[in-house]
């Protein structure tokens, strides 16, 4: 309530529908009723939203050229970023990559971001990197596996140590039955997808874990090999998707007709075998 | 020597004359067929009927080490006599004499008491004293001389409390026997324990005698025990379709298809969730559906998405995955192989580069669409050559009339060819043209039934 008629009616008798003091806790009480029910409403709603962080991972390797050696021929980073660079360790705590066994300490933990791992090698293997979630955001621990690629195809030309072999995939982690703090904590996060709640529900704005300046540094918006990351844009595969429902659909069309006009030729043969057999 | 050597060891009795005439013993020239090789030869150390059960050949190996078996102990060196000697039991309280054979060794009769008299063990009933009955056991439905009676019984027959119970004077079942028998030992043992605690362990005070749950028990194992195989079916029956309730229940919450009885409350809930979710999943809600080879997947999708949404965390990609599964799975393998051969002719991925939200969707869409375009198709091949065998028999009873025929699609394995579809009344010429769906027709003159009756539509091939 406005500072200023709370202030004028205190001189006043009370009058119960413009809100003297009496008034008002009678409202207050009606408001945390029906906050009850909206509190109950609103956690019906969140269980059935879903929050998605969309991600790259991949590898960037570079031949090492004269420097390379028997078994350290490449210099190769694998990672995991936010799909637009973003920063994800708003959801991901820690992330961990396996390593092929001849590695040393093949199991690497990367407590915070930019989640990478830089190594030298030779081999090609499978990694499996294990994204852990903060405690309020999910308990699960999330798997991803990518193959290390070090070697070009082979049709592209002699290996050179200043283009990088580079093997992104793109995905989206899809949360389900967001908790209240994990939604309020990430709203309003660029590197995370929310999906607008309907009319009437608001949470209340959150409250911010880490100051701006921490939050920018997580980003890899201004990554060293950020000149190599793959542009992942939806639209291309939106719109050839489209053409070829289209296609489909309109086919489909075309053979309703065929069958319709299949059906009614079959009426008229039968008739005409009805007509036969009675002639005979 | 044995019988038959004695019978066929003679030699052939032509002209000897026998005490009792020629024709007694055995001709050998008889036997002649069998070969002589078998009656001559009787194996040492076993009696030829033993040796006969192997075949009449000796085993190659001996199938037991003869050094496996035991040997008696020392029976070379000691003797051994069987006498017929008397002997007491300890576990007799009168006198009776009885007798039985003893080995005896080296003149030594046995020692120690009859062996089978460790076997005699009762069972301890306790006693009460009629003060200890007078101060807590009295009981308005038991006088004292039937539980008097009824602990003697007990203690002669060793709390076999059904023998009890048929010798009880007054008639008791024997649920309240033994109702009477352990209320009363709970009460003296309570009663006696110096303290409370140390009998608290005991089994009869942890868990006293319940006599309604035993007569229940007893009623519900003769019911079972007497169900009728009928009865024992429709057991069965209901708790599977009890289980494919709560089950389907979990899986598919809230969609239209469950015929859940309504027993179940928490149904209006879900159906919201279920609800946003196949919304949120798919934007397009006017796909084009026909009716009967498309409905089953559904509840494998509702199924499916309640399983991802059980998993709390998931990547777009195994969702898609998922989904394309649950959608096809009505399909069989060659179906999804000509799926994914449209999407390739499409110019589209089978597996989207960028899998958003939406993209992931749209992707599940096409492919759904793709998979009533096959139907279609193979629903239209179905009813060409339906119509082609109307004709054939139209064609043999008027040979003059030029049928009609539709040109039909030439492809079977290439899907999406957009101009094999001409349609007018084109005669194919020759009758050979025509081909067969492979065994599907029915030769011969068509019934006017074919026509009307519904085929029956299958998606996968084969």
């Amino acid at each position: 309530m406005p500072q200023s008629s709370s202030s004028s009616k205190k001189h006043g008798t009370d009058q119960p529908d413009t809100g003297g003091p009496a008034s008002k806790s009678q409202r207050t009480k009606m408001v945390k009723s029906s906050d009850d029910t909206e509190k109950k409403n609103l956690a019906k709603k969140l269980k059935e939203l879903e929050i998605s962080v969309p991600i790259v991972y991949g590898n960037i390797a570079f031949w090492l050229g004269k420097k390379a050696s028997e078994y350290q021929s490449h210099k190769w980073t694998v990672y995991v970023r936010g799909g637009t660079n973003e920063d994800i360790s708003v959801v991901v705590k820690r992330v961990v990559f396996q390593l092929h066994s001849s590695f040393n300490n093949p199991t690497r933990v990367v407590d915070g971001p930019p989640f990478e791992l830089s190594e030298s090698g030779w081999g090609e293997f499978e990694i499996v990197i294990t994204l852990h979630f903060h405690n309020d955001v999910c308990e699960k621990p999330l798997h991803l596996y990518h193959h290390l690629k070090l070697y070009p195809e082979e049709d592209s030309g002699p290996m050179s140590t200043k283009k990088p072999v580079v093997v992104e995939s793109y995905d989206e982690i899809v949360f389900t039955e967001p908790s209240e703090g994990f939604f309020s904590r990430v709203q309003n996060h660029p590197a995370v997808v929310v999906p607008r709640l309907p009319a009437g529900f608001a949470l209340p704005p959150p409250v911010p874990l880490e100051d701006a300046d921490k939050r920018r540094r997580g980003d890899t918006k201004d990554h060293t090999l950020s000149q190599w990351f793959s542009n992942f844009s939806e639209a291309d595969e939106l719109l050839k998707l489209a053409a070829a429902r289209q296609q489909v659909q309109a086919h489909i069309a075309t053979l309703r007709r065929q069958l319709s006009l299949i059906d009614g030729q079959h009426q008229q043969l039968k008739s005409a075998s009805d007509i036969l057999v009675h002639l005979r | 020597m044995d019988a038959k050597d004695i019978l066929l060891g003679l030699p052939k009795p032509t002209t000897t004359p026998t005490p009792l005439g020629h024709q007694l013993l055995p001709l050998p020239a008889d036997k002649k067929s069998r070969p002589p090789k078998e009656s001559q030869r009787k194996p040492d150390g076993i009696s030829r009927e033993v040796y006969a059960l192997t075949g009449g050949l000796a085993p190659l190996m001996p199938s037991v080490d003869v050094n496996h078996l035991k040997r008696r102990a020392q029976s070379e060196n000691e003797k051994i006599t069987w006498q017929w000697l008397p002997f007491t039991s300890s576990a007799r309280k009168d006198n009776l004499q009885l007798y039985h054979w003893v080995r005896v060794v080296n003149g030594v009769p046995p020692s120690g008491d009859y062996s089978f008299a460790k076997y005699n063990k009762s069972v301890d009933v306790i006693k009460y004293t009629d003060d200890e009955y007078e101060k807590h056991l009295t009981d308005p439905m038991w006088t004292k001389e039937e539980t008097d009676e009824l602990f003697d019984l007990c203690e002669r027959f060793d709390l076999r409390f059904i023998v009890i119970a048929d010798r009880f004077p007054t008639s008791r079942t024997v649920e309240e026997l033994k109702s009477r028998y352990y209320s009363v030992c709970r009460a003296i043992l309570i009663a006696r324990a110096p303290a409370p605690g140390d009998i608290a362990g005991h089994p009869l005070v942890k868990d006293p005698y319940n006599i309604s749950q035993d007569v229940e028990r007893k009623r519900a194992l003769s019911m079972v025990l007497s169900q009728t195989k009928q009865q024992e079916r429709r057991d069965a029956e209901v708790l599977a379709e009890a289980k494919r309730i709560s089950e389907a229940r979990k899986a598919a919450k809230g969609t239209d298809e469950l015929e859940v009885p309504a027993m179940t409350d928490t149904v209006p809930d879900d159906n919201d969730g279920a609800a946003a979710a196949v919304d949120s999943l798919s934007p397009s809600p006017n796909a084009q559906f026909t009716s009967g080879a498309i409905a089953p997947p559904v509840s494998e999708i509702a199924s499916t998405l309640a399983s991802l949404r059980m998993m709390r965390v998931y990547l777009r990609t195994h969702a898609l995955e998922q989904m394309v599964q649950a959608a096809s799975s009505s399909a069989g393998l060659r179906t999804i192989k000509r799926v994914e051969q449209t999407l390739q002719d499409l110019g589209v991925n089978l597996k989207p580069k960028v899998p958003t939200k939406a993209v992931c969707a749209e992707h599940l869409e096409l492919r759904k669409e793709i998979l009533i375009l096959l139907n279609l198709q193979k629903q239209l091949q179905y009813k060409e050559a339906e119509g082609s065998s109307y004709r054939d028999g139209l064609y043999a009873e008027t040979p003059g009339t030029p049928p009609k025929r539709v040109q039909r699609a030439v492809e079977q394995d290439r899907t999406f060819v957009p101009d094999s579809f001409s349609f007018g009344g084109e005669r194919m010429g020759k009758r050979d043209q025509k081909r067969k769906a492979p065994g599907r027709l029915l030769e011969g003159p068509p019934s006017p039934a074919q026509s009307k009756r519904p085929r029956k539509f299958k998606a996968s091939d084969g």
